[in-house]
């Protein structure tokens, strides 16, 4: 891989002065670097610019300033999940198989079988996908991303309404997919837990800047920003209580 | 067919009742077809593009939504009568005059219910189709099947409306036994004949027809509905 003097690979997505004000909250990134083929975790508070920032990569919000530079991806090639997915009016397998048609794409009835008895959901191929629970909607949008295999995937919450063992089942597959074919993830969280175990980058969100990034050990555990402390000792109490649990 | 036949004539006088409803439902089936194409399109085109005075538009649509049938019928009149603009068409006092009225009455209908429709559904199917990669013509696509019930339905109330009107009809097809008499206006006829009794099963009939369609219309809502996990 060809790397830059600025020690960037050409294929990295940069974000280069980014502005979007919505109503009083502004986002403002200044220079962001979301390197090809790894898995990066948005960290920060609620109302903090996380969201926001996907949704600008995603091309959903215009910016009002600045620019990203996707290094060769299309929008095409991307894709994004959020915490309340949009479920066609269709069945499980109509709503997992769209992304395929679309793209012309005949789906594999084994893989998908396959796909879907992992999370536990082999006989509802035929269900009606709102029927579903909120946890069980939250997999199959996972997995309806997950599908035509693009190559940037932004989940945005996605993980934190699923019970822990599917959460454990994603992270495994994410890994999976990691070794085989390393594609670009940026995961979004206010839950620390999700992303320390899988992020190779963290960038900490707060007031609508990005105020660190680097490691999840660099920026949580060694960084001196008051954002970052605070954040990290109401985490940890968090996770005390659940662990008393 | 016969027997139908025979049934109406057995239960009506001679004022043409089995051709007022054949009249009647080929003239709503057309009208609401052709305004079903004209409604939906122009209420997802007002919905997805931004021009000035969008608003007004919407509020004109609205005002003809309930626009009374009458004057419609008045101004086709005057348009395709003989010395009128469109009189060279040669539609007045047919069918085709009575499709046209129609149309005009219920194409407002279906693009304010489809623009309504839309302007809620359309952001959510617009942002996922972009998530999924989907291009301006399949995201068109997807919107329209995604508000496949909803669509169902105002045809349904545009085809309700058509049935059910008389105004219009008793202007531009002008009431001929056999050939643009409908349900309507041969109840109109029979009430002025003094056939009460027959005028009102007449009603009853078109109010059976009117039943069914409402009933398909729930259905369809309750389609959609059912088994959402909110």
């Amino acid at each position: 891989m060809r790397i830059t003097e600025e020690g960037r690979r050409p294929l990295d997505m940069r974000i280069l002065n980014l502005e979007k004000r919505i109503g009083d909250f502004q986002l403002k990134i200044d220079d962001l670097t979301i390197e090809e083929g790894k898995i990066h975790g948005f960290i920060g508070g609620n109302g903090s610019g996380k969201t926001t920032a996907a949704k600008l990569i995603m091309d959903i919000l215009r910016p009002d300033a600045g620019r990203i530079e996707y290094g060769g991806l299309k929008l095409s090639d991307i894709t994004m999940t959020s915490q309340r997915p949009y479920l066609l009016h269709d069945t499980v397998y109509a709503n997992l198989v769209y992304p395929l048609k679309i793209r012309g794409i005949k789906p594999q009835e084994e893989r998908i079988r396959e796909m879907l008895a992992m999370f536990g959901m082999q006989d509802k191929a035929r269900q009606y996908a709102r029927s579903l629970s909120s946890g069980e909607q939250q997999k199959l949008s996972m997995l309806r991303a997950m599908i035509f295999e693009p190559k940037l995937l932004i989940i945005d919450e996605t993980l934190s309404n699923m019970d822990p063992e599917s959460v454990d089942k994603f992270e495994e597959m994410i890994l999976d997919i990691q070794r085989k074919r390393p594609v670009t993830w940026i995961m979004i969280s206010h839950r620390l837990s999700h992303l320390y175990r899988l992020c190779d980058r963290l960038h900490f969100f707060a007031r609508g800047r990005v105020i660190a990034s680097g490691t999840g050990d660099g920026i949580l555990f060694e960084s001196s920003e008051p954002e970052i402390r605070r954040f990290m000792s109401k985490e940890m109490i968090a996770g005390k209580k659940e662990t008393q649990e | 067919m016969n027997m139908i036949e025979k049934l109406v004539s057995s239960l009506f006088s001679d004022v043409g009742v089995y051709d007022a409803i054949r009249v009647t439902f080929c003239m709503s089936v057309c009208s609401t077809l052709i305004s079903s194409v004209i409604g939906i399109a122009l209420g997802l085109a007002l919905e997805r593009f931004r021009f000035p005075g969008k608003r007004i538009v919407v509020r004109i649509n609205r005002t003809l939504m309930g626009v009374p049938p009458v004057v419609v019928g008045l101004v086709v009149y005057m348009l395709i009568m003989r010395r009128g603009p469109l009189g060279f068409l040669g539609i007045l006092f047919t069918v085709r005059g009575m499709i046209l009225a129609q149309t005009l009455i219920i194409t407002p209908i279906i693009c304010g219910m489809t623009y309504s429709y839309a302007v809620k559904a359309a952001p959510a199917v617009r942002v996922f189709a972009r998530t999924m990669g989907a291009s301006r013509w399949q995201t068109s696509v997807l919107l329209v099947k995604e508000m496949k019930y909803e669509l169902y339905f105002a045809m349904i109330s545009g085809f309700g409306r058509s049935i059910s009107e008389v105004g219009a009809v008793m202007l531009v097809g002008g009431n001929i036994k056999g050939n643009t008499r409908t349900m309507t206006t041969a109840i109109a006829l029979l009430k002025s004949q003094g056939i009460f009794h027959e005028g009102l099963t007449l009603g009853l009939l078109l109010l059976a027809m009117a039943f069914v369609i409402q009933c398909m219309a729930d259905f369809l809502r309750k389609e959609a509905q059912e088994d959402e996990n909110y």
